[in-house]
């Protein structure tokens, strides 16, 4: 399925667009809600977001904790600028790995295509420092799952003996 | 001074450019005599590309996710709207 898009806008921006088989307003919930938001924006499996807090309001303070579970983890916190109920949404965003990155403004926009959604986000390229922060980070996760996976296949042929 | 050669830009001029490019990672540049040659390092451009990559990664197995949430919602709400 190749529902994604993501590109450079020059650059200095990344655009990213999806279609989602669902009304705009549940795509919007979906993104702004917690009990909503921690059902799905976890990244790699395995990993679990216990503290969501998305107060959707201008001025509304975002904070988006997550763990694998064994102790690793980080944290987001950000705060909502401009909120259309079931159009668009602007905030502001920062990880904490663990020094804050530089604030990254995103704009997610929900249009009604045929039954379904097609969402646009765009947000700023992190600079050099942050990326590589960013992948450290993602390194170390994809670094778990891959021992987890590896773990599994061992494990196999043992409880074959 | 050959590289300066396209450019209506003096000397000093050029060498800052070609500093900032140095510093970025995009070139590198070495010493021979009193020439100063430079290549490219495509390296320095894939850290862009690798992050790209890995936040492809994370947004794909979101989404698929978030296709699974909405499923559910709009199970309920059938659901809801039948009684």
């Amino acid at each position: 399925m190749s529902k994604m898009t993501l590109t450079t806008e020059g650059d200095r921006y990344v655009v990213v667009t999806r279609r989602f088989a669902a009304s705009p307003e549940l795509v919007y919930r979906a993104h702004t809600e917690p009990e909503l938001i921690k059902q799905w924006m976890l990244g790699p499996d395995g990993w679990t977001m216990p503290v969501c807090i998305s107060e959707a309001r201008p001025g509304g303070r975002i904070r988006y904790e997550w763990t694998d579970g064994t102790g690793a983890g980080f944290y987001l916190t950000g705060e909502y600028i401009e909120l259309a109920p079931f159009t668009r949404t602007v905030h502001v965003e920062r990880m904490h790995l663990p020094d804050p990155t530089p604030d990254n403004r995103v704009e997610t926009r929900f249009e009604p295509q045929g039954t379904g959604t097609l969402m646009t986000m765009r947000m700023t390229l992190p600079d050099a420092k942050t990326r590589a922060a960013m992948l450290a980070t993602g390194m170390e996760h994809g670094m778990e799952a891959g021992y987890v996976r590896l773990e599994t296949m061992l494990g196999a042929p043992s409880a074959q003996r | 001074m050959e590289l300066a050669e396209p450019f209506e830009m003096t000397q000093p001029a050029i060498s800052r450019h070609l500093k900032v490019l140095e510093d970025a990672g995009l070139i590198a540049r070495r010493v021979d005599g009193t020439r100063r040659p430079c290549r490219l390092q495509e390296e320095g451009m894939q850290p862009v590309e690798e992050w790209l990559v890995m936040l492809r990664k994370a947004m794909t197995r979101n989404f698929e996710r978030l296709d699974k949430v909405l499923a559910a919602l709009q199970a309920g709400r059938k659901r809801k709207g039948a009684k």
